[in-house]
């Protein structure tokens, strides 16, 4: 096999990602302006209903929404590449003030949540698998089928209607008590609930993707090998099998990541905790369109992110994949 | 002296079959499909068990707890929770399978387009599927819905069935690649049977039953998300009446503590998708029977 | 001397879902320390199972019902996965079919080496340890180890895997070395490389060898004792003299009449009729009496003891009883050399007997391969030339075989003449008709895709699993909407399926209901449904047991004669390409080296790679193969 030239290779990669940013900031900008709604809504509120004709014309002027769509998108380039998103019309604030305000709480809620999701499904996966078709398997697998059946907003309420309304033990919406932002362990607190959610509706498919792969992986002929050399069961699980699906596991966590993250919006939504999930969905639902491109191009470039780098995990790391290219070519 | 070491030659031995006693039901989900199918038959024939009309906002009976006149109690405009199980339980249901149509057909038609492409089209048609699928399902849904504003019934469905093909997708395209360069296909091919036969005598029956978990499964990722919709506000409308609809008033039930209005609707949504899913199961189990090597 | 392996009456179940399969069935054998020990039988006779039974590789579901395994006069039979980890590398070790699924993909070969190596000497130092798999590997033939051990397994041919394989199984010096078919997913030349190196390391280290085996020719090269094993029984065990030249078992008679060797200027392969019995219920007293024309009716009543032959030799059946009739086994004398390797160059005598009658050059020529070429592109800049500049001629009536080992491009130049594979370069004519040219071939489709016929190795992926065998031999005259002959196309089915030995109560199963045999005869019948006039054969028994290879073969040679058509046999096995065909083929790395009339080409073999493949045939004559070693 040829080795390609690093430096060519991450080019090529550099390229391809701002490619497909371009891309996607063209498309977004296209969909969200022809698609039926007012922007100035957002701005005015209800006043746009009182509105005289002059007083829209000079409005919608005041927000350059009166030029033709292409003029507009590049007029956004313009200012996006000297890093000038431009302003929120809903809370009439810079789009990066807007977000770097409730970013910390997404972040926190997902990064914990991601972690948490990453660890307890490779120890719960590799268990089942250890203990196939054994009743901890089974019970395992019953509980998971049913967790993964939940519909996220619906657990949230029980959870509420449990914790914080009947017992009282956890803060039911927040991300932290009015009055003690800077509280740790208040904070941890008002995490509880939502991380239990965003953890429990994420950790079953990722388990049982482990234990599928590592039921796949014990059935395969080294196995016996192994075993016939004289290794514990233990080492040939740990050092072969584990260790022969862990890099399509980061791989494939590396794609979740877009999707545990989107997925605290609904959590977002229910515990009324502050975060970008709920900021891009009144940013759509409302034509807020400058926040709604940068959510965009934010959310955008992460999911490209995540997906290029579970290509080089894929591409780099596995010797089979490059076995797979050496055959095919 | 015996006869018993005369040659007998070759012969044939009837062969006995051992009887299996495993019972016909064995490894099948009965239970789910029993239940499923009174849900089903339920929902359908909502007009004859309505004891009320789901519709009617009884503001002298608001937020009664489960009693003899309102079996599940009422929600906080005073409408009968029984009665709107059913007939919320048929839209939900029909959501589901409308939207799980679409994205089938949309799966199989993309799956087929990009398995039987050239190699450059392939990998560009997959690189897209994979890019859309690894964008957040839920999120997709809302921001078109947020686009789209006002939903219906079929809108909705619409939405849902147009942002989960992905997977169905891609699962036709490797059934279709594997298909296409598989023997008897070959062998049919020499034989020369048309593309139609191909497709009709080897093709279908192949992919059938890689197809059927994907549907199961779909039809219930498009109840949840019709639920979710409903519920965050950005569904169907409070006025019609489906499970994800119901659920939408529970945050005034949290400040009540009405826990029927959260825990009815929510349990017989649970149960249907823990039926569909068991379902779902049961039909991808493979045949592969081969054993654990460790 | 005390045994250093001692099986007593072993029996090993599995239990599934369908029932108990009884694999292996009271089984006893003993191994001396430094001896090589044979187990011969057609697959599914509980070779395979017995020796992972022993080692305790075997899945959850098997048990080891009843018996007692004895090493070194210790009890194992009831030991812990705890205890028997300790035992396994150190005490015995294994040796699997294939190499390119028993390696760990993710690990260098080196690192693998390692690790056996630590698993029972836990404390060695990074020095030794390199040093030791150095030794390893340079003692199984790799040569310059020291790089190589940096490799991944997908860097290495099949052989070399197989060397490493063998490296891991020596790394704990074990005492007893089970080889589970070794040579068996090899080519032909590299399968003769692995056993020799096998016979050396044996030597040398004076490993207690358990030899598994379907190649009665492998066993002789290389055991001191045989055990032949039929449906989960030994069926007869002693020395390997004993075994060849004074068998006593049917079964093993059986087993040496179907090598093609046996056959040798008949026109029929001997065949052992029918397959082996279903173990989860198998037949009351001698499984084999319903495959054995001396089957005694008590065969059918109770099974035989293991009678004495010698201090060494047992055989079960009843025809050792006193009171059976005395049967001259067929005449198989090995000592006169019927079979043996300078048979098998010397120039044939008794043309009279074989049916090897030339064709005459008078005949038509029906195909005609003009310097094909095909090449597969690899991507980027690389590309395989799969076929290379082949060109060659059937007449009416030619059986031509085509050998070569894996890759070498047979099954390419196959699809290539049923067009499957775009043309690319030469020209194909059949009846003066040049296929490769799209006008041509699209004006005569319909009498091209009935006049040509294909048949696939795999039976299993060659038919439509979800087809029933009845819709599947009437599919092609479905498709060339030909009336069916004999009323309905179901009455057709049936009529092929007759025509071809298969019983007609198989019409309504799928295929994968079916055995490896019958499906191939499923595949026949289809494609002889459409009378074809050339008919292209894939390796068509390559995948099967030698005792069905036999019926298969002995079935296309009964057709052909019947029929009359043009067949071209893709093989790699040379015996069977010698018994079938009129002329041979030899391909080679995608030229076409060497073609010749059959018997000429074995008499005198032109090209190095024709001597390299003559050869590596194992011989049946055990004394000959001494000789050579010693």
């Amino acid at each position: 096999m040829t080795r390609q030239n690093p430096a060519i290779y991450f080019g090529k990669k550099l390229f391809m990602f701002l490619f497909s940013v371009l891309l996607l900031s063209i498309i977004v900008f296209y969909i969200s302006r022809l698609a039926p709604g007012d922007p100035l809504v957002s701005y005015y509120g209800d006043r746009v209903e009182k509105m005289s004709p002059q007083e829209r014309i000079w409005a919608e002027d005041k927000l350059g929404l009166n030029q033709p769509v292409s003029i507009q998108y590049i007029c956004w380039l313009r200012n996006a590449l000297h890093g000038n998103f431009g302003i929120s019309y809903k809370y009439k604030a810079d789009v990066t003030e807007v977000i770097r305000g409730r970013i910390d709480n997404t972040l926190l809620l997902g990064g914990i949540g991601f972690l948490f999701i990453f660890l307890l499904a490779l120890f719960l996966g590799t268990v089942c698998a250890w203990n196939e078709d054994k009743l901890l398997d089974r019970l395992i697998c019953k509980a998971g089928t049913i967790t993964s059946c939940i519909p996220e907003f619906w657990l949230s309420l029980v959870l509420i209607l449990i914790f914080a309304v009947n017992l009282k033990w956890l803060p039911s919406s927040g991300a932290y008590t009015v009055g003690k932002p800077n509280d740790m362990g208040d904070r941890i607190l008002h995490l509880i609930l939502p991380l239990i959610i965003v953890v429990t509706s994420h950790l079953w498919y990722y388990a049982y993707m482990i234990r599928n792969k590592l039921l796949e992986e014990v059935r395969a002929d080294y196995v016996l090998l192994a075993k016939s050399k004289g290794l514990k069961k233990g080492s040939i699980m740990y050092r072969h099998c584990l260790r022969n699906i862990l890099p399509s596991y980061f791989s494939l966590m590396a794609i979740s990541v877009p999707h545990i993250l989107g997925g605290t919006y609904i959590v977002e939504t229910v515990f009324s905790y502050p975060g970008i999930g709920t900021l891009s969905y009144e940013s759509a639902r409302y034509k807020d369109y400058n926040l709604l491109m940068l959510l965009c191009i934010l959310s955008g470039i992460l999911v490209i992110l995540c997906n290029m780098i579970a290509q080089i995990i894929n591409e780099k790391i596995d010797p089979r994949v490059k076995a797979g290219r050496r055959e095919q070519g | 002296m015996n006869t018993s070491f005369e040659i007998a030659g070759i012969k044939q031995v009837p062969k006995e079959e051992p009887e299996l006693k495993k019972k016909w039901y064995y490894g099948k989900p009965v239970f789910a499909i029993f239940f499923l199918f009174f849900i089903v038959i339920s929902c359908l024939a909502c007009d004859l068990i309505m004891p009320k009309d789901p519709t009617y906002m009884d503001l002298s009976n608001f937020n009664q707890s489960p009693n003899s006149e309102f079996l599940f109690g009422t929600d906080t405009m005073g409408r009968d929770i029984f009665s709107m199980i059913w007939s919320g339980g048929r839209i939900s249901l029909w959501i589901g399978i409308f939207s799980a149509i679409i994205s089938t057909f949309l799966g199989i038609l993309f799956g087929a387009v990009s398995g039987s492409a050239p190699q450059w089209a392939d990998t560009l048609l997959m690189r897209l599927t994979e890019i859309l699928l690894s964008v957040p399902g839920l999120l997709m849904v809302l921001l078109i819905q947020a686009v789209l504003g006002k939903a219906n019934v079929l809108s909705i469905s619409f939405v849902i069935g147009i942002t989960s093909w992905m997977s169905i997708a891609k699962v036709v395209r490797i059934e279709v690649r594997q298909l296409r360069n598989s023997e008897y296909v070959i062998a049919s091919k020499c034989m020369g049977g048309s593309f139609f036969h191909i497709l009709w005598n080897h093709l279908t029956p192949n992919f059938i039953s890689s197809i059927m978990f994907m549907v199961v499964m779909n039809i219930r990722s498009a109840i949840i998300a019709e639920s979710t919709l409903s519920f965050m506000g950005i569904g169907l409308p409070i006025e019609t009446i489906s499970w994800g609809s119901m659920l939408s008033l529970s945050e005034k039930a949290l400040l009540t503590n009405s826990w029927w209005i959260i825990l009815i609707p929510g349990g017989f949504l649970l149960a249907t998708l823990l039926c569909i899913t068991s379902l779902g199961n049961y039909l991808r189990r493979n045949v592969n029977q081969k054993n654990s090597n460790l | 001397m005390s045994a250093l392996l001692d099986v007593k009456n072993l029996s090993i179940s599995f239990f599934t879902p369908r029932g108990e399969i009884q694999a292996v069935r009271d089984v006893s054998l003993s191994l001396q320390p430094g001896e090589v020990l044979a187990v011969v039988g057609e697959s599914g006779c509980g070779k395979s199972v017995m020796c992972k039974g022993i080692m305790r590789l075997l899945c959850s579901s098997a048990k080891i019902k009843s018996g007692s395994i004895f090493v070194n006069g210790v009890d194992i039979t009831s030991y812990k996965e705890r205890d028997m980890h300790k035992l396994r590398g150190k005490l015995f070790s294994m040796i699997f079919q294939d190499p390119m699924t028993s390696l760990n993909p993710t690990m260098t070969i080196g690192a693998q080496i390692a690790e056996a190596v630590k698993a029972h000497q836990p404390k060695i130092s990074g020095k030794e340890l390199d040093n030791r798999v150095i030794e390893l590997m340079k003692l199984v033939g790799i040569e310059r180890p020291a790089e190589r051990r940096r490799l991944y397994p997908y860097h290495f041919s099949g052989g070399m895997r197989q060397r490493s394989v063998m490296a891991i199984a020596l790394a704990g010096n074990p005492q007893i070395l089970f080889a589970d078919e070794p040579t068996t997913s090899l080519d032909v030349t590299i399968q003769s490389q692995i056993l020799n190196l096998l016979r050396e390391l044996q030597k040398n280290l004076k490993t207690a060898t358990v030899f598994v085996t379907h190649d009665l020719g492998v066993a002789a090269q290389a055991a001191d004792r045989i055990a032949v094993m039929y449906a989960g029984k030994i069926v007869e065990i002693g020395t390997t003299e004993e075994v060849f030249h004074d068998p006593r078992h049917p079964y093993t008679w059986g087993l040496m009449q179907a090598l093609p060797a046996f056959s040798k200027g008949r026109d029929r392969l001997h065949t052992i009729p029918g397959m082996p019995p279903d173990l989860i219920s198998p037949p009351k007293g001698d499984a084999f009496a319903c495959r054995n024309e001396y089957a005694l009716k008590i065969d059918y009543e109770e099974a035989p003891p293991m009678f004495s032959v010698t201090d060494t030799h047992y055989a079960a059946t009843w025809l050792l009883d006193k009171r059976a009739p005395k049967i001259t086994p067929p005449v198989m004398k090995l000592s006169e050399g019927s079979c043996c390797k300078k048979d098998l160059i010397a120039p044939e005598k008794d043309l009279t007997l074989s049916s090897h009658v030339p064709i005459p050059e008078n005949r038509k020529v029906i195909l005609d391969v003009r310097n094909l070429c095909h090449t597969f592109s690899l991507g980027q800049k690389r590309s395989l030339k799969a076929v290379d500049d082949v060109s060659f001629q059937i007449r009416e009536g030619e059986i031509f075989g085509l050998v070569g080992e894996s890759g070498s491009g047979k099954s390419t130049l196959a699809r290539c003449i049923m067009n499957i594979y775009p043309h690319q370069e030469g020209s194909i004519l059949y009846k003066g008709i040049n296929t490769c040219d799209q006008k041509a071939f699209r004006k005569n489709k319909k009498m091209l895709q009935r006049e040509r016929q294909l048949i696939f190795q795999d039976s299993a992926s060659s038919l439509n699993g979800r087809m029933k065998v009845g819709d599947i031999i009437a599919e092609p005259m479905k498709i060339q909407h030909i009336a069916p002959p004999r009323g309905t196309y179901r009455k057709e089915a049936e009529f092929q399926m007759h025509y071809v030995g298969l019983d007609h109560s198989y019409l309504d199963q799928y295929p994968p209901q079916l055995s490896g045999g019958q499906r191939q005869r499923v595949a026949i019948a289809r494609a002889l449904s459409m009378e074809p006039k050339l008919l292209v054969a894939d390796e068509p028994v390559a995948s099967l047991d030698v005792s069905i290879q036999a019926q298969i073969i002995n079935l296309f040679r009964h057709l052909q004669a019947e029929h009359g058509f043009s067949f071209l046999f893709i093989s790699h096995d040379l015996a069977m390409v010698e018994f079938l065909c009129d002329r041979v083929g030899v391909m080679y790395q995608g030229k076409l080296v060497e073609t010749a009339p059959v018997k000429e080409l074995f008499a005198h073999p032109g090209h190095p790679y024709t001597k390299a493949l003559l050869s590596a045939i194992p011989t049946l004559n055990p004394e000959e193969e001494r000789s050579v070693q010693h």
